[in-house]
């Protein structure tokens, strides 16, 4: 009978690659006091237990490291309250959850680096730093102990990480995730904190480096939460937030 | 083979000691992640095929149950207890087929805390099944030692009241595998608690995939009555 047969390859090449990058990543920034936020507005139960494997280790003897679900109806501006630069943001939820894709969209403005773990259709190519993902269209998976597999692996592999304390220094140009941007061409992704009094042009925002006041005269009529992409201290344009909502 | 690769060391000074030891760490990392995933799928394999026969005859008395209005309860403790709660979502919120009530009883943060605080931790699941409980119902506990006082102590109140009593072990089966309280006991064969709650996973979809064959089953015969004696089915 099909249903009692469990796939003989749960972890694949690819997968095995993408878990082991996400597990230096994420143990690289607890070294450095991370964080770690867990949602899925789906499945609650599974940012339960991963927050749990971290905070409350099933081996004696491994250190316990700082992880909270977020389970509140409102996600988005949960994790915004909570996040710090440095920490880390992980998502256990399909590709087409509108709070999560947003949660996603904002993580560079909060200095969070992301870890996203689903099945069926992937999220869109750089939608997460981490993508973890089951190859399998069958709606039952969340059920089944793979997104389990995989949280346990990620934390057996982040402890694995921890016992060679060489590999966690970073030295800056070797990190692909905290590049100075201070003097180039790109813009920065900034989240509007507070909007400009009526006789200013000036609004305060948040980016992954703490906040700053921004010039918003080319955007204009700008609100609370609103995404704009900043260069050399104003806003050159606003970032839809609606993408990927049905 | 490697004493060459070491005295070769000299020639390259410009390849970095810690980033070579990154790729072959990230190397390792991969090769550990496969490995594990391999042994907690034989793990699974294996049991679903040690409890096909009990996991049906408990599906069947599940799905009788339900038929009867039963509801079911789930509890664990720490990572049992969030796993407890996806089966119980998986019964009551179904992606497919028939939803039946059930919920998880550590999901309520006030009723654990009363109860934790006011009569002691170990009787945290057993008082609500107390509250809760009708004859007709189903207790499923998960724990990965099999000897967790305040789930134990849960199913014999449960096995007391009549309800059916199903228990997810691990290691040597503890005191769950043993307890006269629990009607149906699957031991995962394994001392890593992260492979037994995988098996555990697997092994709570398999029991509600034999409850919905069941309850398909169940519906299907009664429909055929229903049609063959205009006027209803009673």
């Amino acid at each position: 009978m099909t249903t009692t047969e469990v796939p003989t390859t749960l972890i694949g090449t690819d997968l095995s690659d993408d878990l082991a990058s996400a597990s230096l990543a994420l143990a690289r920034r607890f070294h450095t006091g991370a964080t770690l936020w867990v949602i899925s507005p789906q499945w609650e139960p599974h940012a339960h237990h991963v927050a749990v494997e971290f905070v409350h280790p099933v081996l004696m003897g491994k250190r316990a490291l700082p992880s909270v679900a977020l389970v509140e109806p409102d996600p988005v501006s949960q994790a915004r309250v909570a996040t710090r630069p440095g920490d880390v943001i992980l998502a256990v939820a399909s590709a087409d959850d509108v709070q999560v894709l947003d949660t996603m969209r904002r993580t560079p403005a909060w200095g969070a680096q992301t870890i996203w773990i689903g099945f069926g259709a992937r999220p869109p190519a750089g939608s997460a730093d981490h993508v973890l993902w089951v190859e399998s269209d069958d709606p039952m998976v969340p059920a089944t102990g793979r997104f389990v597999l995989m949280y346990h692996l990620l934390w057996e592999l982040t402890h694995v990480c921890f016992e060679q304390p060489g590999v966690l220094e970073v030295k800056t140009e070797d990190s692909t995730d905290e590049v100075c941007v201070t003097c180039s061409d790109e813009g920065r992704l900034a989240e509007v904190v507070e909007p400009p009094t009526p006789d200013s042009t000036t609004a305060l925002v948040r980016t992954g480096e703490g906040e700053e006041p921004v010039d918003v005269s080319l955007v204009g009529g700008v609100r609370p939460n609103d995404l704009l992409l900043i260069h050399a201290g104003a806003a050159i344009t606003r970032i839809d937030t609606t993408e990927g909502l049905a | 083979m490697s004493e060459l690769n070491q005295n070769t060391d000299f020639l390259y000074p410009f390849i970095e000691g810690t980033e070579t030891d990154v790729d072959a760490l990230l190397t390792d990392l991969a090769a550990s992640a496969r490995g594990k995933a391999e042994v907690s799928a034989r793990l699974q394999q294996a049991s679903l095929e040690e409890y096909e026969e009990d996991l049906r005859a408990a599906g069947i008395a599940m799905s009788d149950r339900f038929a009867r209005g039963g509801r079911l309860y789930t509890f664990g403790n720490g990572g049992s207890s969030t796993d407890a709660a996806t089966l119980a979502s998986l019964f009551c919120r179904p992606v497919r087929g028939r939803a039946v009530p059930a919920w998880s009883l550590a999901a309520d943060q006030a009723v654990v805390t009363a109860l934790g605080n006011d009569v002691g931790f170990e009787l945290i699941f057993s008082r609500q099944v107390i509250a809760h409980s009708r004859p007709v119902d189903v207790a499923i506990a998960l724990s990965t030692s099999g000897n967790s006082d305040d789930l134990i102590r849960a199913l014999s109140e449960a096995k007391h009241r009549g309800l059916l009593t199903i228990g997810f072990a691990g290691h040597e089966g503890g005191s769950m595998s043993t307890s006269e309280d629990v009607d149906h006991c699957f031991t995962v064969h394994s001392q890593s608690i992260h492979r037994i709650q995988e098996s555990h996973a697997r092994i709570g979809f398999r029991l509600w995939s034999i409850v919905q064959e069941e309850t398909e089953r169940r519906v299907a015969d009664l429909m055929a009555a229903g049609s063959r004696a205009p006027g209803g089915i009673r």
